[in-house]
């Protein structure tokens, strides 16, 4: 038997103790793997985290983000209640008052614009984290906004664009069963543990893999091969590896000639991308395209695992993607067991093996009903294609020009201006709007900038409705109660709507009424779920059945596979619109702007992931922090540092032709040699302000964060 | 033959999940000057296009023959009979660094008074049943809390079966 005082220190839970475990998820990346969480609470106070072992997620284990929640949860930047703004925008001088003067306020405000402009004048947008996303959008709708903005319009959205432009619908690799996975950038081992333990089960029973990363990260170092092309070239490694394919007659001939469009034209274009033209383009060995190629197209089935961002970060991100896309229909690896499977979506972008009226629920009023969204007329295949929201990049611009009409007022909840290319001249849009409010748990350098400011609790502190691709779905419990004056922001959200005195049955009959209406299809009730804490299976998880192009061919306008893109071909006549998946080096490259290249002669990447960290969530946090203690820093390759004249933690300063950013040096081998990269959103280094506001892909309207040039000095 | 920590280098990422789940664990805050039990290393060689990185997470080895206890003059560390664990008695440590010196694998750390600080192999955890926090969190069980036999008899039979794998079989028997 052991003493009370060693199970106190060991803190185990039991009666002696008094510290007991309850159940939540971790929200700090989102909608990665929501890992179930066992608190251990003594006191109404977590003392401690672990991952819930029953949780298929996770499995009992955690992330290193995940691992410091309880950091998170009791930050002393905690926002304790709501605040006004009483000195200049961006001077931190704020009164704390009522949640009733706040949220008056904020409907007098948004009441107002909408009786002088209009409902399209007043934006609502989503930061982290996602689970509110739905009832966020619905209030815009209900208000009367088109302008549901999210944080979607730098990640996920534009890679779900590219397959929709290829298949028609997006796609996952089905891990479980591939026995070739070929990997077109991504980093799991520091992004979504859950995934890259299934890489390494798939290593086990002898599943073949293929990685292609500019960087050498610990899923490359697995790989049976890693092609390590320079940034934003990755349309030239894609053509060249299908210039193998079809001219050493691997391709599915019979998929091809039945289920795809534009084949002919698509061969011919991919003539000029030899092997050793690859090469020449991408950096990566001739051979390796090669091997890759056949690779990847002899054995079956194979699957390809995109990612949200990295190659969707560069100006030519799309074309980039359809053309590695356009690999799945040239080998038949669409939409079969082991291949990249279409698996429906339940809830906020998971697959959760049950039916639900998700759309119905969000989509309050069609968008037939509203004025064009932010963005329609610059990006127009946003519009054909992303059904969910506007495309924020443009936000900005329509905030300086009031062109097609006045932005007035907004609401983020977690709006991180440093989210932005040419973040300063974000925050300057800012400014320009009559009124702006925030919501967030810290008080971030945005709140900082807001007429009033709302404080959000955390994961722990709410309830939030989840679901899982293994047919998992939970709505969590309030571990504990939230913390100071913070509320959920679906509680903000709800009393939003009450308070602005939308006649919408919905908001009214309340948010646990709002979940069962989404579930209704399902059969699962609110009440029900409560009875899981922990979460539960699905009762009967919908059957995912193979190559559902059978029953209706492909949802794309030709109803068939597209190489040769018909929504690109009514754009033709814009430059980066071409039909076929044409490679155009990135905007500001050696190949596309030599004198540039000249004076900025290396390659700023930004924004992969360093393990610790999600964009700014967990940078406050001192057991995060003490892993990359000098953060923020530069990946530099140690062949250019030695030619710099750069040693370790040196201060070096990395300018392009917009500004200049001052951080420490980090010598690796992570980098290849001419690539700089820069972790982004820190306060004292940001790196968006290196970026252009409209250094943008012209299809999507995501920046090119993950490649411009610059040039790095000694500071 | 008690549970050791073992880590499989071929499954470290690096991620630290470790370091923090310890933090969490033993309340360690380096903003307050206590070092971390557990590290995590980043080791390269090699140049590009060639390069390796491999990644180790690292803490008290728990030796069998514990140098740190032999050099200790205040008999501050003991080793735990029930758990095999190394600990230090923060009140009998008196700063002299004899564990540091002794140690060959850089484990001890001092925090700001000068106390030893180091991985106590979660023994209170241990002692109820459960594993250590750094191996509980790991999110590629690279880090298990096993006997060392038991180890290496899974590592040997991963060796054999691949090893036969690449010899050819005679089918048409």
């Amino acid at each position: 038997m052991m003493d009370t005082q060693k199970l106190l220190k060991g803190k185990i839970a039991c009666p002696e103790t008094g510290i007991e475990i309850r159940k939540s998820i971790c929200a700090i990346c989102d909608p990665g793997p929501l890992c179930g969480l066992d608190l251990y609470v003594k006191d109404e106070k977590i003392i401690k985290v672990e991952g819930s072992e029953k949780h298929p997620s996770n499995l009992g284990t955690l992330c290193v983000k995940g691992a410091s929640l309880r950091q998170y949860i009791y930050h002393e930047d905690r926002i304790k209640t709501p605040l006004k703004r009483v000195g200049a925008r961006g001077s931190d001088k704020f009164e704390s008052i009522s949640w009733d003067e706040a949220l008056n306020t904020i409907v007098d405000k948004f009441n107002a614009i909408k009786k002088e402009n209009g409902p399209e004048s007043v934006v609502f947008f989503s930061g982290f984290t996602k689970y509110f996303r739905p009832y966020l959008k619905r209030l815009a709708h209900s208000f009367g906004s088109p302008n549901y903005l999210t944080e979607s319009s730098t990640c996920y959205q534009a890679m779900a664009m590219a397959q929709t432009l290829v298949f028609g619908t997006p796609s996952g690799p089905d891990l479980m069963n591939t026995r070739c996975l070929l990997i077109w950038t991504a980093n799991p081992f520091h992004s979504g543990h859950s995934n890259a333990r299934a890489v390494l089960k798939g290593k086990e029973r002898g599943m073949k893999l293929i990685v292609v990363d500019p960087r050498k990260t610990p899923t490359a170092a697995i790989a049976d091969i890693h092609l390590q092309l320079r940034p934003g070239t990755d349309g030239a490694l894609a053509l060249s590896m299908a210039n193998v394919i079809i001219n050493e007659n691997l391709y599915d001939k019979d998929f091809v000639a039945s289920y795809t469009y534009g084949f002919d034209e698509y061969r011919e274009y991919v003539q000029a991308f030899t092997p050793e033209k690859g090469e020449e383009l991408t950096g990566v060995p001739a051979d390796e395209i090669r091997a890759a190629a056949r690779m990847y197209a002899s054995i079956k089935p194979a699957a390809i695992m995109p990612s949200a961002s990295p190659v969707v970060h560069h100006t030519n991100g799309v074309q980039n993607y359809r053309a590695a896309f356009s690999l799945a229909g040239l080998t038949g690896n669409y939409d079969i067991k082991g291949g990249n499977l279409v698996v429906p979506t339940s809830f906020i972008h998971s697959p959760g093996r049950i039916p639900t009226r998700e759309h119905e629920f969000t989509q309050s009023r069609l968008w037939s009903d509203m004025p064009p969204r932010i963005g329609a007329d610059r990006f127009p295949v946003w519009m054909d294609i992303v059904d969910e929201e506007g495309q924020s990049m443009q936000l900005p611009f329509q905030i300086r020009s009031g062109k097609p009409y006045p932005i007035r007022g907004l609401i983020g909840f977690g709006l991180n201006y440093r989210m932005w290319p040419d973040s300063k001249g974000f925050l300057d849009s800012l400014g320009k709007l009559d009124f702006f409010v925030n919501v967030d748990p810290f008080m971030t350098d945005t709140c900082k900038h807001a007429d009033i400011v709302l404080p959000a609790c955390t994961t722990v502190e709410r309830s939030e409705l989840r679901c899982y691709g293994m047919g998992y779905i939970i709505f969590t419990k309030p571990s504990i109660k939230p913390l100071y004056d913070s509320r959920p922001d679906v509680d903000i959200i709800y009393d939003l709507a009450s308070r602005l005195g939308l006649n919408d049955p919905l908001f009214k009959a309340g948010y646990e009424a709002s979940i069962d209406w989404i579930l209704e299809p399902s059969g699962i009730t609110v009440s029900e779920l409560k009875k899981h804490p922990e979460g539960m299976f699905v009762p009967n998880p919908m059957k995912i059945p193979e190559k559902k192009y059978l029953n209706g061919g492909f949802k794309t306008p030709s109803g068939k596979l597209e190489f040769k893109s018909t929504v690109l071909e009514k754009y033709k006549e814009k430059p980066g619109f071409e039909s076929l998946p044409v490679y155009m080096p990135p905007r500001h490259s050696r190949e596309a702007t030599p004198d540039l290249a000249n004076e900025y002669p290396i390659i700023l990447n930004t924004g992969s992931r360093l393990p610790m960290f999600i964009h700014t969530r967990t940078f406050r946090l001192s057991w995060t922090k003490s892993l990359r203690p000098n953060h923020p820093s530069a990946d530099i390759n140690p062949k250019d540092a030695a030619i710099l004249g750069i040693k370790q933690n040196d201060a070096i300063r990395i300018a392009t032709p917009k500004d200049s950013i001052t951080l420490k040096a980090n010598l690796t081998q992570m980098v290849q040699p001419g690539v700089v990269h820069v972790f982004h959103g820190h306060p004292e280094a940001d790196v968006n302000l290196l970026f252009d506001g409209d250094y943008l892909d012209p299809v999507s309207g995501y920046p090119g964060f993950k490649s411009a040039l610059c040039k790095v000095e000694k500071a | 033959m008690e549970n050791m920590i073992y880590l499989d280098i071929e499954r470290c990422a690096g991620c630290g999940a470790c370091v923090t789940a310890c933090m969490d664990q033993n309340d360690i805050y380096p903003e307050k000057g206590q070092p971390a039990f557990r590290m995590i290393y980043q080791v390269e060689d090699g140049q590009y296009p060639a390069a390796n990185i491999r990644y180790v997470s690292m803490a008290c080895l728990h030796c069998e023959d514990s140098p740190c206890i032999i050099a200790c003059p205040t008999g501050a560390i003991t080793k735990d009979q029930k758990t095999k664990a190394v600990t230090v008695n923060r009140d009998l440590c008196i700063g002299c660094h004899s564990c540091a010196l002794a140690c060959p694998f850089g484990v001890p750390r001092y925090d700001l008074e000068d106390k030893m600080q180091k991985c106590n192999l979660c023994a209170e955890r241990v002692e109820f049943g459960l594993q250590p926090a750094c191996v509980k969190v790991c999110p590629f069980q690279a880090l298990r809390f096993e006997p060392i036999n038991k180890i290496q008899d899974e590592k040997q039979l991963r060796f054999v079966v691949k090893a036969v794998s690449t010899i050819p079989t005679n089918k048409s028997a």
